[in-house]
């Protein structure tokens, strides 16, 4: 009777055909790509070289093992427009449907105003946060703004838009603002090692799915960028959070006497090389990063309750210029960062900082 | 709540009343007059103690479950009583109703792919597919009733077969999943890899139910007079989670065997 119990229990089955209906990569074929594929859960973002036409363009897909696209793979489509592709996994089960964008020779716009969100549900729409995004001057999308608030849907904390740490606000400096607050994120956070998460919005993508494993390198701060940066303007408000604290050595979330949370806004123009095409946490204002050119920052950031107006110049680095072949040919980017923490993303920082931001501008050379 | 308090004072009285018989029982064993009286009716009454080994497993190991990485079936006691009423003059047929009190419990480390999880927190739930390890700790207080029907096999050995209901005042089931990724929702939800010291712990207590039936089995051997050798199995008939929950996608089914020793009276 054992014997039978223990040979019922014990066999490992064979394993479930796969279930998950992924694009992992995505090829171009030629040398036509100005930056690496951009892959969500389900967009893919292909910013390619200007001289490229989007008529005719056949992009192959390496898919989760086993799975199948439709289009197929390979398929020649005109891009003008999204093409939108349905993968469906190897067992049958589960599909996926991803719109495949190609963008060519983007100049994003200059001014931000924190005008336009729209909400993003998550678990099961019982939360939802807001996503801002620009528009251009015929109404067209220019640039979607990144945020850390997908991965703060995962703490469980978050229910409206403005429990999030990134949410839009009223009483700008004109209309809407973006208010940015560092958040607790719950027994969830604490027991991931990640107590706290700084509001924040930049230029760029977010990698939620290894923010938890690499919160430094889920920030790809960057977006290609044609144009030779000056000053850089806007608005701000901040009220630092009652207790700052960090990390002790063993772990746990504790304050530090004395010391009261500072906030950041800056702009960072950089090249985009192979090995580092965009730049991150670890890396977006190291002195030694030889990829960036020129920064943007705000030296005397303070505390306060009512607007106050910067305007900053873009310091190039030593040595650094712009080299207009590059320029040109779209290996320039240019991030702007904003956080409620500025070490917020080493988990230090005071729970309930608040920044709000608005009309940020960046002015040109080319404007003049 | 309460109530669990107060089986949990029960069962401890329960069993200080058991171990308490025990002993006066043995002072007794000199003049055997309780003993002869009592199988004068056809009565044999038996206290018993034991551990028990094995686990809430499902069957057969669904194809979720990729490897089983670890298990520790934990030490699980038991103490009770049985009562058997022998049908026939010769003592080969009877029939015993008995009461134990029982833990049940174990630890598995798994490698899962694309397995149910719910993470609960702030009256919120992430839940999906989870694809990497799992730790799980099962540990359940019960009150277990068997019916069984009793044959003797040899004059030292008997056997019982016969159904048993379970009452568990105390459970626990939760763990951690670690080395992995959530698919939020379903494999086509948001993908979130925990690496490293990342892990998000899970608790499904709440959704074990309270009672529980199934079968038991098993033999005990005569080794002195009073010296009973008990090897019972159960085998728990019902999911050890409530119907209405749906994480883990299939059925547990408590399996335990049971090995012991018995004061014959």
């Amino acid at each position: 009777m054992c014997l039978i119990a223990m040979s019922a229990v014990g066999c490992i089955q064979e394993e479930p055909l796969n279930a998950e209906c992924d694009i992992i990569t995505v090829i171009l074929p030629g040398n036509v790509l100005n930056r690496a594929p951009r892959i969500d859960n389900d967009k893919v973002v292909l910013i390619v070289k200007n001289d490229v036409s989007l008529l005719a363009l056949a992009p192959e897909f390496e898919l989760t093992p086993g799975a199948t696209i439709s289009p197929a793979s390979g398929t020649t489509l005109n891009f003008v427009f999204p093409q939108t592709y349905t993968v469906t996994s190897q067992d049958g089960k589960w599909s996926k449907r991803y719109t495949v964008e190609v963008q060519r020779n983007n100049t994003i716009s200059l001014d931000y105003g924190f005008e336009h969100v729209r909400q993003i549900g998550a678990l099961g729409g019982t939360c939802q946060y807001d996503e801002f995004y620009e528009t251009g001057t015929a109404g067209n999308e220019t640039l979607v703004w990144a945020s850390a608030n997908s991965a703060f849907s995962m703490t469980l904390q978050g229910s409206t838009p403005n429990t999030f740490p990134t949410y839009q606000g009223d009483g700008g400096v004109n209309g809407k603002c973006a208010v940015l607050v560092t958040r607790s994120t719950g027994s969830f956070g604490v027991r991931v090692g990640k107590p706290i998460a700084a509001g924040n919005l930049f230029i760029g993508n977010f990698d939620g799915t290894n923010a938890l494993k690499n919160p430094l390198q889920a920030t790809h701060f960057g977006t290609p960028f044609y144009n030779i940066p000056s000053t850089f303007s806007g608005y701000y408000k901040y009220t630092p959070g009652e207790t700052y604290c960090e990390a002790d050595a063993d772990g746990n979330f504790v304050p530090v006497p004395g010391k009261v949370d500072m906030f950041n806004i800056y702009a960072v123009l950089f090249e985009s090389v192979p090995d580092m095409e965009w730049l991150d946490g670890s890396n977006v204002l190291a002195a030694d990063n030889p990829n960036i050119i020129a920064t943007a920052e705000i030296p005397d950031r303070q505390a306060s309750e009512e607007w106050v107006n910067f305007t900053v110049p873009f310091r190039f680095r030593d040595g650094k210029t712009i080299d207009p072949d590059k320029l040109a040919a779209g290996r320039y980017s240019i991030t702007v960062v904003m956080s409620s923490s500025q070490d917020g993303d080493y988990f230090r920082g005071a729970i309930g900082s608040t920044l709000s931001v608005d009309e940020l501008l960046i002015t040109c050379l080319t404007d003049n | 709540m309460m109530m669990m308090r107060i089986m949990k004072k029960f069962s401890i009285s329960l069993g200080a009343l058991l171990i308490g018989s025990l002993m006066s029982m043995q002072a007794a064993v000199g003049n055997n007059k309780y003993s002869n009286l009592l199988s004068g009716m056809g009565l044999e009454y038996e206290v018993n103690a034991g551990t028990s080994i094995g686990g809430a497993s499902p069957l057969p190991l669904p194809a979720e479950i990729r490897h089983i990485d670890s298990y520790n079936p934990k030490l699980n006691l038991q103490i009770g009583a049985t009562v058997t009423k022998w049908l026939d003059a010769d003592k080969v047929w009877g029939a015993a109703v008995g009461v134990r009190l029982e833990s049940r419990g174990m630890e598995t480390k798994a490698r899962v792919k694309n397995y149910g999880m719910e993470i609960l927190d702030n009256q919120k739930k992430l839940s999906g597919r989870w694809t990497g390890s799992v730790h799980t700790k099962y540990q359940s207080q019960q009150l277990v009733f068997p019916v069984t029907a009793v044959f003797r096999a040899h004059p030292r050995l008997k056997i019982n077969l016969g159904p048993y209901l379970a009452y568990a005042f105390s459970n626990d089931f939760n763990g951690y999943v670690y080395d992995g990724y959530l698919r939020e929702g379903n494999p086509t939800g948001d993908k979130y890899v925990f690496e490293d010291d990342s892990k998000a712990s899970y608790d499904f207590g709440s959704e074990l139910r309270h009672f529980q039936w199934g079968m038991q089995t098993g033999v005990a051997w005569t080794a002195y007079r009073h010296l009973l050798v008990n090897a019972n199995l159960t085998w728990g008939c019902n999911d050890i989670f409530k119907s209405s929950f749906k994480t883990v996608s299939f059925n547990l089914y408590p399996i335990y065997l049971n090995v012991g020793f018995g004061y014959l009276f």
